[in-house]
């Protein structure tokens, strides 16, 4: 085991990869009761082409989702009754490129942590089970049909990414989810739940040898073969589709505009990049610009505005979002200040300013359990160790911005996804 | 559960000095009696004031303010405790030992606070016109949005029918007429009395010590002119008879929303057995509202109860497919008879138990956990430190949690009933 100090940060991890290609990462927190445990899989929704065995593997929509959740079946039951005896909440999410499982508690850790580990690696699926949970996703499927923040952002994702399973929602679609059986959830199991596509992460006060020792003992001594991802997918950098529209049961339009970046690439360069995309997008529209300003006094947005770079596994984009009455004008508004700022520049001062605010409110971040396992998670599977992060700031520098809005904010790498209230008149051809 | 320092008649210090985390925080709350003539205005107050001081008069002036102080944050915090409505900031901020060698953040934190809520940007002594009514429109917008989160809403409107006779049935926001009839005018007379009369609560998790953090905080509020007004004692529910109501949407999922009352709120003995009923009967995954109605009979994806101790009520909710109203109707109430018959296994007492004694413990280990329950814990009359609750929840035994359910009464349902498009 590794001990690794971070001194900017006052933290230490403990890091390791067991024989079986397990990666552990274990960050003690002394004098704190809560423990949370991360058990990840380099493994999301748009992973459902895959070669096994030198087969070709195309599994339905909403696989991976579904596969979170019968997890927790084992032959004895269902485990969350077990966890809850034992004081911990156990949970999973899953997103585009990786499946989590977790739990926290302030007692009991070790057995819960046994616990985590056994019921992650065992599958076990019955006809009866898979059939039962149908009813149970297709209520999830429903209610977040039903809420407007996903269906904006589905949408602009199926407009802008014609050629990438992003455009596919994570949960899939009801006719997507009839067609999983126990086999199928069997098949992608062994696909990506080898110790070597897995990541393991702890914090609190714990001893990271016990951590490892518990980890050999319970997963598998050795990795098995891992599937190939196919994940070919055409990469045009420009919006075909450059406007979707949709109406729903809402108080007011709703927006989320997307502008295609490069996908990232693995290690140091990702984080660099994404760190250049946020500093970008607080440049432009963020709170401490004039645009904001502006566009916040002419009531063309309101404090539900915001936005960021958000990526997955091949895709990357600069995005905003938020409520307005006029989501057309705020993207010509975005559009115009880019123009601006690569025309002019950002001071330095103000540069600077953008950045120590940017790294205060990353080292706050760390107080956060569930965002340092979940951050040290993603940048691994990215080749990135996350504590690094003070680093990469001092080398970004304002041209890098200024470049990067070159780049990525015109015209034809955007994309404008708006919902408009139901009861309310619309046209159905895009404003000039 | 008491380390307060009283600052000035009313001004009340709590302070949780803790060496173990990266950031602090602070919060200020001008404690108000909740009712319809102010609720609005309580709200919209806070949102104006975070537009512009003198010294920082505008949005971006005061977000580049807290950018220097390494991304500091101060938010509105306007909440509802019982009977009381609280408004004012809350902010988040860096310790000290991460900024750049000789940069410091508290001390001028504490300033920026100060100039935000005693020294607002006027014109002709009162608050900007223009910054009133924009915050009124946005203001107006988040109270229609949340017809946005349809569970959210369908709970409100529940709220709204069962506690139609009790302030607890006036939104947290206050309702978007009242904000319509705003002026800058009105507004900055409620401010001027408000700021006088009202107990004001302060709350500091972070590594500067006590004395420290009084010495900085006295000063602030020496020189605003008090007359300080006691507030009324928190009550229970005040009902008018309940009922069943239904309202057609066009949304693909129905939300079910049912209201109990009980006599036992967080000021009586029997609290930690009625908390405790509520995690068996649809606090979380181990409770018999998600074992059995969406594990056992696949009825729904998000259901579960809550209990609103200040008051004395307790909801449940639930999102199904609308033509099975009936049936998770029923399954609900099986669910509360089974608990009021002592139909307790070990197992899910245990398990409530340690989930309800697992938050509590972990209440310590995050600021932002600690200000809000000792914060809210202070106005609703709970008399508990964390530990000595999870302690009380311990020693509940299975005959109270039963007993506790049967003090359930159900009292009114709500339907959100959805249509296919």
């Amino acid at each position: 085991m590794k001990e690794v100090f971070y001194p900017e940060l006052a933290e230490r991890v403990f890091w390791d990869t067991l024989p079986n290609g397990l990666t552990l990462a274990v960050v003690p927190r002394e004098g704190f009761q809560k423990k949370l445990a991360y058990f990840v899989t380099d493994y999301g929704s748009i992973h459902t082409h895959f070669m096994q065995d030198g087969k070709d593997c195309e599994a339905p929509a909403g696989v991976a989702h579904y596969l979170e959740h019968k997890l927790f079946d084992m032959p004895r039951g269902e485990v969350s009754a077990e966890f809850a005896a034992l004081g911990a909440n156990p949970n999973a999410f899953t997103s585009y490129d990786m499946t989590a499982y977790y739990f926290s508690g302030t007692e009991n850790f070790e057995k819960c942590l046994e616990l985590l580990l056994e019921f992650v690696s065992t599958p076990y699926f019955t006809e009866q089970s898979v059939a039962k949970e149908q009813g149970i996703i297709a209520q999830e499927i429903d209610m977040t049909a039903d809420n407007a923040e996903t269906r904006v952002f589905e949408n602009l994702m199926q407009a802008m990414y014609p050629e990438h399973p992003i455009r596919v929602p994570i949960l899939g679609t009801r006719e997507t989810i009839a067609e999983i059986t126990p086999q199928v959830l069997e098949e992608c199991h062994r696909a990506f739940y080898t110790p070597d596509n897995m990541i393991l992460c702890v914090v609190g006060d714990v001893d990271a040898q016990a951590v490892r020792q518990i980890a050999c003992r319970i997963l598998p001594e050795k990795a098995a073969p891992k599937a190939q991802k196919q994940r070919q997918w055409q990469q045009i950098m420009t919006c075909q589709q450059q406007a979707v529209r949709d109406r729903m049961e809402i108080a007011m339009p709703m927006f989320q505009l997307g502008f295609k970046c490069e996908p990232l690439e693995k290690g140091e360069t990702s984080i660099r990049r994404e760190i250049i995309g946020d500093l970008a997008a607080e440049a432009l529209f963020g709170e401490s610009s004039q645009l904001y300003l502006r566009l916040y006094e002419q009531g063309l947005i309101d404090a539900s505005f915001g936005g960021g770079f958000e990526t997955a596994d091949g895709m990357a984009m600069l995005t905003a979002f938020g409520d307005s009455d006029d989501p057309q004008a705020v993207k010509e508004a975005i559009l115009d200040q880019a123009w601006q700022l690569v025309d002019q520049g950002i001071p330095e001062e103000d540069f600077l300013r953008m950045k120590r605010s940017s790294l205060g409110r990353r080292i706050r971040d760390l107080d956060s359990f569930d965002s340092v396992c979940f951050r040290l998670c993603a940048y691994h599977f990215s080749g990135f160790d996350y504590f690094n992060f003070p680093a990469v700031y001092r080398s970004v520098q304002a041209r890098d911005i200024q470049d990067f809005i070159q780049q990525v904010v015109t015209k034809e790498r955007c994309c404008l996804s708006v919902i408009t209230p139901a009861h309310e008149e619309v046209s159905e051809h895009e404003p000039k | 559960m008491d380390q307060a320092i009283q600052l000035l008649p009313g001004v009340t210090l709590r302070c949780f000095p803790d060496h173990r985390f990266k950031h602090g925080c602070l919060s200020v709350q001008l404690v108000r009696p909740m009712c319809r003539a102010e609720a609005a205005m309580n709200a919209l107050l806070p949102a104006v004031l975070l537009r512009g001081s003198r010294k920082h008069p505008d949005l971006r002036a005061i977000t580049l303010g807290l950018d220097d102080l390494y991304g500091a944050s101060v938010s509105a915090l306007v909440r509802r405790v019982g009977d009381y409505q609280t408004t004012g900031l809350y902010c988040s901020f860096m310790e000290d030992r991460f900024a750049m060698a000789g940069d410091q953040i508290l001390a001028p934190m504490v300033d920026f606070v100060r100039e935000l809520l005693l020294e607002p940007d006027l014109e002709q002594g009162c608050l900007r016109a223009d910054y009133v009514d924009s915050e009124k429109k946005n203001l107006i917008a988040t109270i229609e949005s949340q017809l946005n989160d349809k569970r959210a809403y369908a709970m409100e409107q529940m709220i709204k029918r069962m506690c139609s006779a009790d302030s607890f049935g006036i939104p947290r926001l206050g309702e978007k007429e009242d904000v319509a009839a705003i002026t800058a005018h009105t507004l900055s007379a409620h401010y001027r009395r408000i700021l006088g009369e009202s107990p004001i609560n302060l709350c500091y998790v972070g590594s500067a010590p006590a004395d420290t953090v009084a010495a900085l905080l006295k000063p602030v509020f020496s020189d605003i002119d008090r007359n300080y007004v006691n507030l009324p004692t928190q009550t229970s529910l005040c009902s008018q008879p309940g009922g069943s109501h239904t309202e057609v949407m066009e949304v693909n999922q129905g939300k079910l929303c049912m209201g109990f009352v009980t006599p036992v709120t967080i000021r009586d003995s029997g609290f930690v057995a009625m908390q405790l009923l509520n995690a068996v009967f649809g606090g979380g995954m181990t409770s018999k509202l998600f074992m059995q109605v969406r594990e056992r009979h696949s009825l729904c994806y998000a259901i579960g109860s809550g209990y609103h101790g200040s008051k004395g009520i307790v909801t449940v909710s639930a999102g199904i497919d609308s033509a099975m109203f009936e049936t998770v109707r029923q399954q609900i109430l099986a669910q509360l008879e089974a608990c009021r018959n002592g139909d307790i296994t070990d197992e899910e007492l245990v398990a409530a138990k340690q989930s309800l004694r697992s938050s509590l413990q972990a209440t310590h280990d995050s600021p932002g956990a600690m200000e809000n329950y000792y914060a809210t814990g202070t106005l609703s009359g709970l008399g508990m430190t964390p530990d000595e609750y999870a302690d009380a929840v311990e020693q509940t035994t299975a005959e109270q949690v039963a007993q506790a359910a049967g003090q359930l009464q159900l009292h009114t349902v709500y339907f959100l009933k959805g249509v296919a498009e």
